[in-house]
Order: structure tokens, then sequence, then C-alpha cells
């Protein structure tokens, strides 16, 4: 550690380090594509592997960033924490790029702070439905457009399905203490009209809210079509093995399971389908904005190399290896339009308008506190030891309170 | 020892010799981090906020944090349950290990097993055992045709389940710290003992207890300080859930750390230092060691 920093100012001057997390799978594509930028561009870029989880990575980042080191020049940071990092005064505005191709709604409401672009999505994210196709025919069913087709249709497959399967449920979500607790309460709460934050307030104790924290209770606890380890162990991969093994009819994840359903040995393979996610009749459904952006550090000692770096990795000609590389949902509109990368993956012109809708979650820079509070709360109430109602006041007193220990008065939009 | 100044002075002077890398050791990895936490803790040091001193006021508004309190107890009862729990089974099997049988070495190096692996793997380990559709617990269950438990799912559930997961990895660590006290008690007290008639309760508590007192103490004072801290078993097992019923101070800590906050988040390990450092200082107490000493 010592020696790479100290040797660092003459011999990488023009070496861009690069931190990014994730599977292996997915770190091997980042060197290939730093490679190519290397060949094309004779900079250099070292990329520094951050661990999968991705509160760990948003640690080790809040580190080295509030303590102004020159190192990591280029990061990703997962959607919820541009909002911190920006208000932070950690990002460098990516003067003179085109934010044209990309999901407008994602780069106004995310990327955009006090009018400057300071991030740029590289991968897109947004809660899909996958289902049983063969199931679903065989009882003569429609995949669900309405929360409660959704029950229902997972009540009468599973008493069938259960005679031979006592491990098989409707509907597998993720109700973990965790962030992805949250990014599906949200999509819940939306679809019953409730929300988190309105006009810079910060609401959950709403009626809205507290019918979809019922309902979410109820898919676990009275319909018991939600295996009863919703709570404790459901996230995102817990969730997809659990479908894929054939134990469900229904599954609530993100795109990047698709893959891994179809991929050869998959007992479910040709018999998933992916659709939006259930809404109220005759409305849009809600889904939860996700995915990583890129960004530059304001104290990287080589910022043209960095931005030189993002402008490549945001390119269309980046992006799209990265997407046929690993099935990647890209940040840039065009390329859901691109005729090589439809062929390879048809399911992505769906997904588009899933994205265009999918909304943000609360973009302050306080958010994984608040995330903290309400996923322990929520949790609580899936758990039983809590009703929905009293979960949602407690978690918005302890929200107020840290509001106000922060100085932040009702009215808490940042920046604007 | 010679009594003229000038020698105690050398011996003096050779004994600091001897301390100063110790001391510079302790002093810049303990008591300087401790004074920077306590330092920090004293300020709004949030990154997207102006730095300000704001004194105590971190630690008031820990005291009106219903999650704070939460997890200072549940902090308190793992301690409380785990510690007198490990030390108890650790010096039955202390005892066990201190007798004369074929095998002894291979025993007492199997036990020491569990103690060698990482907090996050046993997690891990326990996490096989505990879970929902493929654990162990519940396919035991199956092959008794009863129906699986969440064993994890209610705060008493996840709280055992935590303890047996501690307990499991750490009594090793009481056993053979005890084993080694046991050892250095002098067969002869038990032979005399023996030709006086004592029977086997008689020799334990009024041989094998005092003698090991110190040893006894030094256990739980690892033991308790070591459990007060609590953070990868819960971090791997439970998250800190089911709705928060297993979020103990360093697990509350951390989560204000890793989100940025870093003086909220500094406080709570000001007050957790505070405890541990109380109860050591009790220890200390009751083992009389500063007698010895003198």
């Amino acid at each position: 550690m010592f020696l790479s920093a100290a040797g660092c100012d003459e011999a990488c001057s023009d070496r861009v380090v690069f931190a990014v997390g994730g599977a292996p799978s997915e770190l091997e594509a980042w060197e290939e594509l730093a490679a190519d930028f290397t060949r094309e561009t004779g900079i250099r870029v070292e990329i520094l592997r951050r661990p999968a989880d991705t509160d760990q990575q948003r640690q080790s980042l809040i580190l080295a960033l509030n303590a102004g080191l020159s190192h990591p020049d280029v990061f990703l940071m997962d959607v919820v924490w541009v909002s911190l990092f920006a208000e932070s005064g950690w990002l460098e505005p990516l003067d003179g790029f085109d934010p044209g191709p990309f999901f407008q709604s994602v780069i106004e409401t995310v990327d955009l702070h006090e009018g400057k672009l300071v991030a740029l999505p590289v991968y897109m994210d947004g809660g899909v439905l996958y289902y049983r196709r063969d199931l679903l025919d065989r009882f003569g069913l429609r995949p669900p457009e309405t929360w409660a087709e959704l029950l229902k249709s997972s009540l009468r497959v599973q008493n069938v399905l259960r005679e031979k399967n006592p491990d098989f449920y409707g509907f597998v979500w993720q109700g973990a203490q965790y962030e992805g607790l949250i990014t599906n309460f949200l999509e819940f709460a939306g679809s019953e009209g409730g929300f988190l934050l309105r006009d810079g307030r910060i609401l959950l104790d709403l009626p809205a809210n507290r019918r979809a924290l019922e309902y979410m209770r109820d898919l676990i606890r009275k319909y018991r079509v939600s295996p009863p380890s919703t709570y404790t162990e459901m996230r995102e991969e817990q969730a997809r093995l659990y479908f894929q093994q054939g134990d469900a009819l229904y599954e609530r994840n993100w795109p990047y399971a698709w893959s891994l359903h179809q991929s050869p040995g998959s007992p479910v393979r040709g018999k998933t389908g992916i659709r939006a996610l259930p809404s109220p009749a005759g409305e849009e459904a809600v889904s939860t904005l996700g995915g990583w952006h890129i960004g530059v550090s304001r104290f990287s000692n080589v910022k043209p190399q960095a931005m030189a770096f993002v402008r490549y990795v945001t390119s269309s000609q980046g992006q799209k290896k990265m997407v046929l590389r690993l099935g990647w949902n890209p940040g840039r509109q065009d390329l859901y339009f691109d005729p090589e990368i439809l062929a390879a993956l048809p399911y992505l012109a769906e997904l588009k308008d899933v994205f265009r809708q999918a909304r943000p979650r609360p973009m302050v820079p306080y958010y994984p506190q608040i995330s903290n509070i309400a996923q322990r709360q929520i949790n609580s109430a899936l758990a039983g030891h809590i009703d929905a109602g009293e979960a949602l006041i407690r978690a918005e007193r302890e929200i107020a309170a840290l509001l106000i220990r922060y100085g932040k008065p009702a009215r808490t939009e940042p920046g604007e | 020892m010679k009594k003229t100044s000038f020698h105690i002075d050398r011996e003096t002077r050779a004994g600091i010799g001897f301390l100063a890398p110790l001391l510079l050791c302790l002093i810049g990895l303990i008591l300087v981090p401790v004074a920077g936490t306590i330092a920090t803790s004293v300020f709004r040091d949030v990154p997207y906020l102006p730095k300000t001193f704001i004194g105590a006021a971190n630690y008031v508004s820990l005291l009106n944090d219903p999650a704070f309190w939460r997890s200072l107890m549940f902090t308190l009862l793992f301690v409380l349950v785990s510690v007198p729990l490990e030390t108890v089974f650790g010096l039955g099997i202390a005892l066990v290990l201190n007798q004369v049988f074929a095998g002894r070495g291979m025993l007492r190096a199997a036990v020491l097993i569990p103690w060698a692996v990482p907090a996050a793997v046993s997690g891990r380990i326990f996490e096989l055992i505990y879970n929902y559709s493929y654990g162990a617990a519940n396919r035991m269950l199956a092959l008794l045709h009863m129906e699986p438990a969440n064993w994890l799912g209610s705060a008493s559930g996840a709280f055992l389940g935590v303890v047996a997961a501690d307990a499991w990895k750490t009594t090793p660590f009481a056993a053979i710290i005890l084993l080694a006290g046991l050892s250095a008690i002098p067969e002869d007290l038990y032979r005399q003992a023996r030709v006086d008639r004592a029977g086997t309760f008689q020799r334990f508590f009024r041989i094998t207890l005092p003698l090991l007192r110190p040893v006894l103490i030094v256990t739980l004072l690892f033991r308790t300080v070591d459990a007060l801290r609590v953070f990868d078993i819960l971090y791997v097992l439970t998250g800190g859930g089911p709705g928060g019923a297993t979020t103990s101070l360093s697990l509350f800590g951390y989560r204000y750390f890793s989100a940025g906050d870093f003086g909220y988040a500094s406080a709570a390990t000001v007050i957790l230092f505070g405890i541990a450092f109380l109860l050591s200082l009790v220890y200390l107490k009751l083992g009389g060691f500063s007698r010895e000493i003198r």
C-alpha cells in the first residue's frame, strides 16, 4: 500500500485507477474492456477490484474519497449513491459529454447535479416478473396483469403442485433485511399509489404504503404463497435459485436472472417468461430503478485520461462489448434498437420500456441511512413482530430524528 | 534483590528500554485510534454537510434512538447468555482433557478446530444448518416427518441461533485457556486431598476452582470483551434481522459508518468501548491481579 502510493507520482502519472466490484465474470469483462481502451489510446488502466457486496463497495469508496485520495480516479456507483457522492463534492463534472443517447428520465433524476452532468449510467436495472410459462399453460392461465391476479393464480397452482412438491410456492421475491427489501417494497407501494419521497419530504406512513406492506406480509403469513424464509433469507440470488430449481411459479427479480434461468442445465430453461411487474388495472407497472453509474473523482490527478476512459466505457462501442459479453442492460438507449444486440438478447426490447418508466429511490445523500431504518421496520412487520402501520410510523419517526440531527428542516430536497 | 539505588536505577532504565517498543506500539495502535474515535464522536461528521463541533449531541441523539437501545440490549443479553455458556462448557471440556487417557493429544487438537475457523466461515456453516429449504436442521425434521421450521424467523429464534453458533466457535477458546490453568495446579494437592478422603466434588470446589480463579477470570474477561463486540457472525448469519432483532452495537455502528455518518458511528463505538473498559476493570478487581503484583 505505502509503496504504491509513494511511488505513484511519477510511475503512474498516466495510469487511470478504476474501482469496480462484482462477480468474477464481470471483473474479467472490465479487464478486457480496459485492455482494448489501452490498445486504442495508450492510456493505461489499473482495475482496482472491489468486493461484490454493495455495502462494502460503498464503504471503501466513501473512505477513499472522504480522505481526498487521488485514487481511484474512476469508479462505479450504485444508482442510490450518486446523490451522496455529488452532494459531498466528490464528482468531477463530465463537461462535454452528450447525455442525449441515454435514458432521459434517468439522466434527469440521477446524473444531473445542480444542472451539471456528474455521472452516466453504464448499466440499467429495473424489477421484472418471471413466470413459468409451462405451468400457466397447463392451468390455462395468462401471465398476471394485477397483483390480485398474481395472488389468485399462485394459490390455484400451488395447491395442486404441493401434493407432489411440498416446497412449491407461488411467488418468491426479496424480503430479507437489506436494500433489496426497499426496492421490492417501493414496487408494491408504487402500484398502490404509495411513495417514499414527495415534494422533498420523506413520507412512509401513508394508507397506500400500509396496504402494500400488509399485502407483502399476507403473501407470507396469510396466503402462504411466499415461503416463510422470505423475510430471513430471500435476497436476489436466493429467490433466483428457488425459482430456477422449479419450486416457484413467479419470481420478482432484476433482469440478470433471465440468462441464468435460460442457461444450459437450468431446470426452468425454455419454460420461463419475463414481463413487467403487475400493476393496478389499466395503469403502468411500477418498477424500482436500479443500475450502476460511472463517475470521475474530483481528486484525480489524471482527469483528462480518466475522462477519456469514461468516454470509452459509455460509448456505443464500449457499451456494446459489455452487453454482448455479459448480457448487460446498457445505459444507452440507442443500443436497445441495435439489430445485433436484439438478435442476441431479444428481451431487451421489452425491458426498454421498464427502464424508461422505472422509479428512482429517493435521490437524497442520506438515502443509505433512511433505507437502513426502513429496512429494519419493514422487515419487522414481515416477521410479524409489529403490524404494518406501526412499522411505518416508527420508521417515519426515526427518519425524522435523523433529519433533525442533520439539521434538515421539513423540506429536504438536496441541491434544488 | 539488592537495595542500592544505583542498581535499581539501572534495572529500571533497562526495564523502560525493554518496554518502550511495546509501549509505543500500544500508543500507536490503541491509544491513538481510541482518541481519534472519541474526537470524531463530538462532531457532526458527514461528507455532504459541513463538519461541525456539536459536543455531546451525538450521544444525546443515541440515547433517544430506539434502534440504539435495542442493539445495546441485544449486545448485553448476548454477553450475559453466551459468555457463561461458553465458560461452563469450556470448563467441562478442559476437565476432561486434563485427565490422562489414550488419544488425549489428538482430542486436544480436534477440540480447537472450531476456534481455528474464521467467524465469517462459521457463520456460513450455521447458515447451512438453519437454511429453510436445504438446511441440515430442516432435513432432520423432515426425516422425523415434521414441518420445516424457519429457525431464524423470530427474534428469540434468531437470538438462540446466533448464541449457538457463537458458543460452537468460542467454547474451545475457553477450554484451552482453562486447560492451561488446570495443568498448572500441582498434582500433589489432589493426592493429599485423597489421603484426607476428600470426594470428587470436594476436590473440585476446594482445590480446583479456587486455584483456577485467576485463569477463570482471564477467560471471562477475554470472552466478555470479545462477545461485546460481536459482529461477523451476525453480519453473515442474520444480517442483523429479522427486524433488527440481532443488531449488535458493532453492527449498529458499522451501518452508520458505511453510510458515511462517522460522528454518530464513532459515538456508538465509544459507548461500546466504555462498557468494555468498565467491565474489564470489574474483572481485574475481582481477579485481584493488582494485589498479586504488589
